[in-house]
């Protein structure tokens, strides 16, 4: 029986996996992100911020273990100690399980992420680095009619602490924001006694979304000090990166993921339903400066439509040692343990190899004759 | 969908006819209504997915659908991650906790289509009660003595009344909403935008 929301991957499956995540970890590297490990299992920790959706071992001690599911958090705590010495720029690429995630089409139980953490700064020339990243990320996998969109989780927040009402209020008035629903929100609002220029605040939340004048439109309403910083980092972002990176705006994105201090992106694709990556910055709430983003690779690969080429098998052979010569030369080679003429042209086909290697020589198979 | 601007997910029977009158009045052309039996109502920019209300909100969160309308009971049932930004008024119903007349003994199992809604209400009044999931016919449970309570719809109260039970509390009310799939609702802003403005103020 396989547990529900887990797969395995067979070839070409695999290999069209293997290629989008190296992919993904060349580009990483080449802008300066090494390679981290991590471990699978973790304490059990009730604070981590998925602590009842994580799936759960009792270790030879009793004490009760994690498996991992999430990096950010996993990889902050390797950090903290040393967070002092950055900037660090790490890259990941792993799986990820959650017990309670429904099964469906991109959305796994056991899923995979690739995704790079960069610790130690925090400016907005460095989220714009992030952003950037993300997108050449899925500009790498073919995706470039994705859209980057950028939210700002402080502002909700900062508005709904303005209202001094208690928390499990404030948390119902931030879910209807996040879920744009309107009608809720006002009810609650004036269930509350939330009125005035407070109240037209937050209703306007939702419907704060779009391109780059929405940053303007949120200016015009009463917005705290540290807000109006928050906007003006954001604006100091979307000046640094490169005008052609198709970018959004909600500023009524409002997530339960409470780490995240200052802006959040994520991106979409057309005919595409759910987040293709997620990220942001979350400065104090596990690292004093930090920031980062992991692409779910389960969804770029259902994402893009046709997948990448990727290097089959060349030559069939029969010769051991022309098979040696040729790897080394660098072409892909799968030894066929046979002489037999008929069964080196059969696998041949079968792989879509294009040279059999006989008897010192490379043998096209289009100029064997068809012995069936 | 791929091929149309926007695909619509819409409940059948009656909230399919209010649905498919509110979209028009706000400018969208719909395709024509094919056959009784369809399924998938074709137009040259918007397809209509005819479905049973619980899976409106399935289709919506998973993009098939770009947007879509649903009762809010459904969609609280349903427990997906969407954009609801239009009450659209009409469906008006209520999901009520419903008895026998007279019966005031605790309550330790409830009947319902909505175990969801029903186990989070149950918590909020800590009232520690077993759910059974039904999918039609819940008065009946109570009548029988399946369950000691039932949380079903509750209209006019007609129906109640023929079976001789009782409404005891409102547990949520609910009207249909305009649902919209996260992505869509900016990858095709100008369309949904325009839409939900005119939703609102139509």
């Amino acid at each position: 029986m396989k547990p529900e929301g887990t797969r395995d991957y067979l070839p070409p499956e695999a290999e069209v996996r293997a290629s989008f995540r190296e992919r993904l970890e060349a580009l990483f590297s080449r802008w300066g992100y090494r390679p981290v490990e991590l471990s699978a299992l973790e304490p059990y920790d009730a604070t981590h911020p998925n602590a009842d959706r994580a799936f759960k071992l009792v270790d030879k001690t009793g004490e009760v273990l994690m498996l991992r599911s999430e990096f950010t958090t996993a990889l902050a705590r390797v950090l903290l100690p040393r967070a002092s010495e950055g900037p660090f720029r790490l890259r990941y690429a792993g799986k990820l399980w959650l017990r309670e995630a429904a099964a469906e089409p991109g959305r796994l139980r056991e899923f995979t992420q690739v995704g790079v953490e960069l610790v130690g700064i925090s400016s907005p020339a460095a989220d714009a680095e992030l952003v950037e990243l993300a997108w050449e990320a899925l500009v790498a996998v073919g995706l470039e009619a994705a859209v980057i969109e950028i939210g700002l989780p402080a502002l909700v927040r900062d508005l709904l602490e303005a209202t001094g009402l208690p928390a499990d209020v404030a948390e119902r008035l931030r879910r209807a924001v996040d879920r744009k629903a309107v009608p809720e929100l006002a009810e609650a609002l004036s269930a509350f006694g939330v009125e005035g220029k407070l109240r037209e605040a937050i209703l306007a939340l939702p419907d704060l979304y779009g391109g780059r004048e929405v940053l303007q439109e949120a200016k015009r309403h009463a917005l705290s000090d540290r807000a109006r910083l928050d906007l003006e980092w954001l604006e100091a972002v979307a000046s640094a990166l490169p005008p052609a990176l198709p970018l959004m705006f909600d500023l009524g994105m409002a997530r339960r993921y409470d780490y995240y201090s200052g802006l959040t992106f994520r991106a979409y694709t057309p005919d595409f339903g759910l987040p293709l990556l997620g990220g942001g910055r979350y400065d104090g709430a596990l690292l004093p400066m930090a920031a980062g983003f992991a692409v779910g690779l389960e969804r770029v690969l259902e994402a893009a439509k046709a997948p990448p080429s990727r290097r089959g098998v060349e030559v069939v052979a029969a010769d051991v040692d022309l098979a040696r010569r040729l790897r080394a030369e660098g072409r892909v080679v799968e030894l066929a343990h046979t002489d037999d003429r008929a069964a080196l042209l059969a696998l041949a086909k079968r792989r879509g190899a294009r040279y059999l290697a006989v008897e010192g020589k490379l043998v096209e198979v289009t100029s064997c004759r068809d012995t069936n | 969908m791929q091929g149309y601007e926007l695909t619509i997910a819409l409940p059948k029977g009656r909230m399919f006819e209010e649905a498919y009158r509110a979209l028009g009045r706000a400018g969208l052309s719909l395709p024509e209504r094919g056959a009784a039996r369809e399924m998938l109502h074709r137009g040259a920019a918007v397809a209509v997915l005819e479905l049973r209300n619980a899976d409106v909100p399935t289709y919506v969160d998973l993009g098939i659908a770009d947007l879509g309308v649903v009762g809010k009971d459904v969609l609280a049932e349903a427990g997906r991650d969407l954009f609801e930004p239009v009450d659209l008024g009409f469906g008006a119903c209520r999901l009520s906790l419903i008895r026998k007349p007279g019966d005031s003994g605790p309550i330790r199992r409830v009947a319902s289509k909505y175990p969801r809604v029903t186990e989070r209400w149950l918590r909020e009044k800590g009232i520690a009660a077993d759910v059974v999931k039904l999918h039609g016919n819940v008065e009946l449970a109570v009548l029988v003595g399946l369950a000691d309570a039932v949380v079903d719809v509750v209209e006019t109260g007609t129906t109640l009344k023929q079976a001789g039970l009782v409404e005891v509390e409102v547990i949520m009310k609910s009207t249909a909403r305009l649902v919209v799939n996260r992505s869509a609702m900016k990858l095709k802003r100008e369309r949904i935008r325009a839409l939900i403005q005119r939703l609102r103020h139509g």
